[in-house]
């Protein structure tokens, strides 16, 4: 069970506040472990593997190369095999992006936001990423600042040491009125090979109509796993807007907890994976309407071969006064092989009369005639799939308000797909 | 001189385990329009399937030779690129796809099997605005999905527009005046007609005579239970109109 904690020396800087944070998270760890299919969470997602081997924190790499290419105007946060690279971004005036672990050790008007939004009873990886409170950014927009560039985290790995554990951990803030635009992008050096583990806790916190239009893109090597969770905390007339595309990995989740805490915030969470071999990949959402006239909007689809699971699991809870919310949901999945297997689970908990509430969930494969179509005109099978694939996913992608994100996001989405 | 372009001997094909096509011989030289009339039920858009090589239908026994070579033996997508072309009696609709999109992918297909170069956007783009004039297709038809949405006029004017930008050997019409009001029929047809130029060749599938009013053709088949029962030069169409196909049908 404590394999993940084994063989690991952490080094770098303590307080007696950081390691009380770390050992919470220690203890819940030791004491829960990786979640085994018993625990209703993660009955589709079996991350038990992970206890088999000994993952290692490393402590030093050397200066960071530019990592990965962004094809748009952008500020760069850069994190190579897990540990923060200074860039020489510069920003703008009310935005701060701070390390995490100097904020931890000199910024204590940043400490109330230090895994406030975290339950380690709940989130076991969650617990692990405490243990282990070190790498990450702090990223803090004043009142009324509208970022007009979008900030990208690039979590780049090329090395070959296997079982290499990464832990990042972001705290995001916006204040009153600001908006920013994020993306996380995870990549791996072309040909690798090398097992890893990428365990992520965002903790997101929004101001009274602060707008956050969060994007990723999970493109890990293929025997690698990640494991990320989204907290959010939102509050009047604020806007939660999140975008994730899962290709890579052996085992990915993304999952996103958010709380609609006053009226009029507002939550839309679509998402995408794309996946072939024997990967799982998991979108799992849980959005709480906690006051009346918040609002949630989900699309999930999914395109899944070979031999690969999609997983899909949202949750959306309207409690006892949230009356005149709205909460959508829809799950679709496209399979393109008859081993190809995706398991869905819907929940809805109302206790509020007066709502809007909806959840849909489809599959099926591509269309024989619409093939045939397109074949008659001389398109090949292979491009022909590709064309209807691509018109799959535009429903989703469109969905990303940020033209240039949204047309690099597509590119990804179309590389290597087979 | 003549050339034939598509050979057609003692076909047989079944649908599962039905079979429809009984013994079809046909040849069809370069420049040639051919009709092909008969009751439903009688096959044709069995035969056209099998000559696109739609799956699902099986030859089993008989050959098809396209300028010489195993037409049999070639994908949906290589029968296109050697220049067959199906109108289709019931286009499909693909929600999401522009039907810019479709058109430029298929326009690029084909030229790349003939090694020419591809088609840049603007290169396209004033390609179809000149041949989907002639049609009455204007640029927002083709901005929108694919077939979504069409009427049955405009689906048969797209099938035509697609014909006239991929410039096919051999036409197959499926029931192309199906759906079709009279104007709209003369459009579809005055774009069939363009098309005529001697060298390219054309089958007309249609259970109605009104059609070959306006696409004369120089031959026409009577197709009843999978096989043709008679041929004869146009007259044998307006012949048909008069007596309908009892005659045919009541021979098997």
């Amino acid at each position: 069970m404590a394999g993940l904690l084994q063989n690991v020396t952490l080094l770098g800087m303590e307080s007696p506040w950081l390691s009380s944070l770390r050992k919470a998270g220690k203890d819940t760890f030791l004491q829960n472990g990786v979640p085994t299919a018993k625990v209703e969470a993660w009955k589709y997602t079996k991350p038990r593997e992970l206890n088999a081997d000994d993952y290692v924190i490393k402590q030093h790499f050397s200066a960071c190369p530019k990592s990965a290419e962004i094809p748009f105007d952008c500020y760069r946060i850069c994190f190579e095999n897990g540990w923060f690279c200074p860039d020489e971004s510069e920003l703008p005036q009310g935005v701060e992006v701070i390390p995490l672990i100097e904020a931890a050790m000199f910024q204590p008007q940043t400490h109330k936001y230090f895994c406030g939004l975290v339950d380690l009873a709940k989130y076991p990886f969650a617990a692990l990423n405490q243990a282990y409170l070190q790498e990450g950014v702090y990223i803090h927009i004043e009142k009324n600042v509208e970022l007009k560039k979008p900030l990208v985290i690039i979590n780049h790995t090329n090395s070959e040491q296997e079982n290499l554990l990464f832990n990042l951990h972001n705290i995001i803030v916006l204040e009153t009125g600001a908006e920013a635009t994020l993306v996380e992008y995870y990549i791996y050096d072309g040909d690798l090979k090398s097992r890893y583990f990428t365990n992520v806790v965002n903790e997101i916190y929004l101001s009274p109509n602060s707008r956050f239009y969060h994007n990723k893109v999970q493109d890990e090597a293929f025997k690698a796993d990640h494991i990320a969770l989204n907290l959010v905390s939102a509050k009047k007339d604020s806007l939660y807007k999140s975008f994730c595309l899962q290709k890579g990995a052996n085992i990915g989740r993304n999952e996103t907890f958010v709380k609609l805490k006053e009226e009029g915030a507002t939550a839309e969470v679509n998402a995408t994976y794309i996946m072939n071999g024997w990967a799982t990949l998991d979108t799992t959402t849980d959005i709480e309407h906690l006051s009346p006239y918040t609002y949630s909007h989900q699309l999930i689809k999914g395109v899944v071969g070979g031999n690969a699971k999609g997983v899909f699991q949202g949750k959306i809870h309207i409690a006892k006064d949230a009356i005149k919310t709205e909460g959508n949901q829809l799950h679709k999945a496209l399979l393109l092989s008859d081993d190809a297997e995706v398991d869905v689970k819907p929940e809805l908990e109302i206790f509020a009369d007066d709502v809007k509430c909806s959840h849909g969930a489809a599959s099926g494969e591509l269309d024989e005639n619409q093939l045939f179509y397109m074949r008659s005109r001389g398109i090949g099978l292979e491009e022909a799939k590709q064309i209807l694939i691509d018109a799959y996913l535009d429903e989703v992608t469109t969905k990303i308000d940020n033209e240039k994100i949204s047309s690099w996001i597509k590119l990804i989405a179309k590389e290597n797909r087979k | 001189m003549t050339t034939p372009l598509l050979e057609i001997e003692d076909l047989h094909a079944r649908v599962q385990d039905k079979e429809i096509i009984k013994g079809f011989n046909l040849v069809i030289n370069e420049g040639e329009v051919h009709a092909l009339m008969g009751p439903n039920g009688a096959g044709k858009s069995t035969l056209s399937n099998v000559l696109c090589g739609k799956e699902g239908y099986e030859v089993t026994s008989g050959s098809i030779k396209f300028k010489g070579k195993d037409l049999l033996a070639l994908d949906p997508e290589e029968r296109a690129r050697e220049g067959i072309f199906l109108a289709m009696q019931y286009p499909v609709e693909i929600p999401g796809v522009p039907t810019s999109t479709f058109l430029k992918h298929a326009v690029n297909a084909i030229r790349k099997h003939q090694n020419l170069s591809e088609l840049d956007t603007m290169e396209f783009i004033k390609m179809v605005r000149e041949e989907g004039r002639k049609l009455g297709i204007d640029a927002d038809m083709i901005k929108r999905p694919l077939n979504v949405g069409f009427s049955g006029g405009e689906k048969k004017r797209l099938e035509t527009l697609q014909m006239s930008i991929l410039k096919p050997a051999f036409a197959i019409l499926d029931e192309a005046d199906s759906g079709l009001d009279i104007d709209a029929l003369r459009v579809v047809s005055d774009g069939v007609n363009a098309l005529r130029d001697g060298k390219r060749s054309m089958l007309v599938i249609t259970h109605y005579q009104r059609l070959l009013n306006y696409v004369v053709p120089d031959f026409v088949h009577v197709y009843a239970d999978g096989r043709i029962v008679k041929s004869g030069d146009k007259t044998l169409a307006l012949e048909l109109e008069e007596k309908g196909y009892a005659e045919f049908v009541k021979e098997k």
